[in-house]
């Protein structure tokens, strides 16, 4: 059992590796793509800096929580885009049947699918969002706390990424429906909870779950919350069961298809 | 008394797959297929913009019966050939063998092994060559694929590098296997296809049509290849194909379906045996002369002083027919058995090759 869990593991972490080998085949263009993340992430961070010019706090947050704020989901976008890119372009590749390599071999297919291709500029996020983290001025315990809320976040975003792109094994259009979804979450993860009230902070937390990759760890991070910090250990363990359930589910519908493919 | 209910339902759970798996006479079936089906829904769109909105609106789906209650079992270390014209359900019913379709009705175990609940385990022990599809990644040479194919088969690094220096030496690798495969030909990645299905020394060997837009040479290495896996380890192989020349160097055994079902299941041998009552003639006359109008002499062609005749020896004998034909005109004759082409052509043509619906 514990061998199964490590050759697994081995084989996961060969093939992230073999994923930014390639990437990093043309340096140039590598380092490119990193800089102007990072550099994209600061510019829009600048417009923050005027708006605390005019006032002290906004939705209750201060210059102080929106680094964190934006760290945190920069980080997590990062991560989970470096690892999970596929997770992403999941309906694509249903819907054109192409999963048939890895259904073949003795492996998770699900895992194997997953870490099939990676995001380059998501390391400029991840390195963005650390960077930001580690000025924003947190103590060391919240600094460790703030890596595990990356963590988190990344394993949240990325099951609810999956949650929808395993619909495309019963609805043949929800490729932009997902999209749109994921890019909601993550665009929602950059302002303030406190601007948000009622039915849109409902959807925030519990459709969206912007609340449980950044809204919460921020709360936490400023004042410590034992039950909060559970409810978001919680979700992210519960979601991605359900995410992996709908896939595994899925799979069964699964067609694939005669199309002349090439694993890339 | 757990124990002992436990035990006896040990017993009885080993005797039903004993009688699943084994046959009479104790041999292990390294395939076996009871009634298997499967149906693909498709989303039916007419034709034009007024379809595609009526496809929005009220979308229509149409059911594709592809494999129609397919039964038949593999012995271990068998070599079939699985034919049938295209759209017959030859890849379906592979896909669904390999645990990458999950089928609709039927059973079908693999040595043993439900491909549909224990598709890992099973992953172990058969390797896959589909022709059209790429299990290598592009952006690594072969080696680095091999490598990492290994590290999927839980092989230890040390044995991998072993057996990809054996395979890569039969296999003649050794020009490219440090060469991106996006790189390679189609003849070489293919090659590079099968090493890597090999690496784990599968007992079973599924390949879809694996000499596609190949070059006879490489055809021959790789038909040579497949036979001597099966002579040295006893490896069950499990062939579709449309040339000929695969089923006819390879196989034993042939198991022809059409429209989803199976239309014939015989030997290789016996197959040709029906077959060669009819003998094919060709001759070249001096002049152009007069053929014999006799009954089971058929006329196949004829153009100025040549001519193909086909001669069953059911009705006429051989020599009878050839006494038919004026001996001191001959220049030149040929006498062969119909082409195994022609015995699969005509059973296409007989069972109609009207498509799964
Ligand atoms: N993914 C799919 N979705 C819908 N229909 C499919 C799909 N794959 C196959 N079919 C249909 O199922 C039938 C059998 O297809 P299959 O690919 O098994 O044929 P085949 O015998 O392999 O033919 P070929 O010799 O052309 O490869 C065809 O009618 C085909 O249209
Ligand atoms: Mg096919």
């Amino acid at each position: 059992m514990l061998t199964a869990v490590k050759n697994q593991v081995r084989v996961c972490a060969l093939s992230i590796k073999y994923n930014i080998m390639r990437e990093m085949l043309n340096q140039v263009t590598f380092l490119m793509n990193v800089t102007f993340m990072i550099l994209n992430n600061a510019s829009i961070l600048i417009q923050w800096f005027i708006l605390f010019r005019l006032r002290e706090e906004i939705g209750g947050y201060t210059m102080r929580e929106i680094m964190v704020l934006w760290g945190l989901t920069a980080a997590s976008f990062g991560l989970s885009h470096i690892l999970f890119a596929r997770v992403y372009s999941l309906p694509e590749l249903i819907v054109s049947g192409k999963l048939d390599s890895y259904l073949v071999q003795p492996k998770s297919v699900l895992l194997g699918v997953m870490t099939s291709s990676t995001d380059v500029s998501a390391i400029g996020d991840l390195l963005y969002g650390v960077i930001l983290l580690m000025v924003a001025g947190l103590s060391v315990r919240g600094f460790l706390f703030s890596l595990l809320f990356v963590v988190t976040g990344a394993v949240t975003l990325t099951a609810f990424a999956l949650l929808l792109g395993s619909l495309a094994f019963w609805f043949v259009r929800v490729e932009m429906l997902s999209g749109q979804m994921v890019m909601g979450l993550v665009s929602f993860a950059t302002y303030p909870d406190g601007i948000f009230r009622g039915i849109s902070r409902f959807l925030l937390y519990f459709i969206l779950p912007v609340g449980m990759v950044v809204y919460h760890p921020v709360h936490i991070l400023v004042r410590f919350d034992g039950g909060m910090l559970f409810t978001v250990l919680v979700y992210a363990c519960l979601l991605s069961a359900a995410a992996a359930a709908v896939f595994y589910r899925g799979l069964r519908r699964y067609a694939s298809s005669s199309l002349m493919e090439a694993r890339m | 008394m757990g124990i002992h209910l436990g035990v006896w339902n040990m017993a009885v759970l080993f005797y039903i797959i004993r009688k699943l798996v084994l046959r009479e006479d104790g041999v292990m079936q390294a395939i076996h297929v009871e009634e298997l089906e499967k149906t693909f829904r498709v989303r039916r769109k007419e034709k034009g913009m007024r379809g595609s909105v009526q496809a929005i609106l009220r979308p229509q789906t149409e059911e594709i019966r592809a494999v129609k209650g397919v039964s038949f079992g593999v012995d271990a270390g068998e070599m079939l050939a699985f034919i049938g014209p295209n759209g017959a359900g030859k890849s379906t019913t592979i896909k669904m063998l390999t645990g990458i379709l999950y089928p609709d009705g039927g059973r079908a175990t693999v040595l043993g092994i439900d491909p549909a609940k224990r598709r890992r385990q099973l992953a172990y022990q058969i390797g896959t060559v589909f022709g059209q599809k790429e299990q290598l990644w592009t952006h690594l040479t072969p080696y680095d694929n091999f490598r990492f194919f290994g590290a999927i088969y839980d092989i230890p690094e040390k044995e991998t590098e072993r057996r990809i220096g054996e395979l890569a030496e039969r296999f003649e690798l050794g020009e490219f296997i440090n060469t991106p495969v996006r790189n390679l030909s189609l003849g070489q990645r293919i090659r590079c296809e099968i090493v890597a299905s090999l690496l784990h020394k599968p007992q079973v060997l599924f390949l879809d049509e694996p000499t596609i837009g190949l070059d006879p040479v490489v055809k021959e290495s790789v038909r040579s290849l497949i036979r001597q896996m099966n002579r040295e380890f006893n490896t069950t192989i499990f062939l579709t194909s449309h040339d000929v020349g695969d089923i006819e160097k390879i196989c034993k055994r042939i198991i022809i379906v059409n429209a989803g079902q199976i239309v014939l299941d015989d030997s290789m041998e016996h197959l040709k045996y029906h077959y060669l009552h009819k003998k094919i003639v060709e001759v070249k006359m001096q002049e152009e002369t007069a053929l014999p109008q006799v009954e089971g002499i058929t006329i196949l062609k004829r153009k100025g002083t040549h001519a193909r005749l086909e001669v069953d020896t059911g009705r006429i004998e051989i020599g009878d027919a050839l006494r038919r034909i004026n001996a001191s005109d001959v220049e030149d004759i040929n006498i062969s058995n119909v082409p195994l082409e022609n015995i699969i052509m005509d059973i296409y043509k007989a069972e109609g090759r009207d498509t799964a619906s």
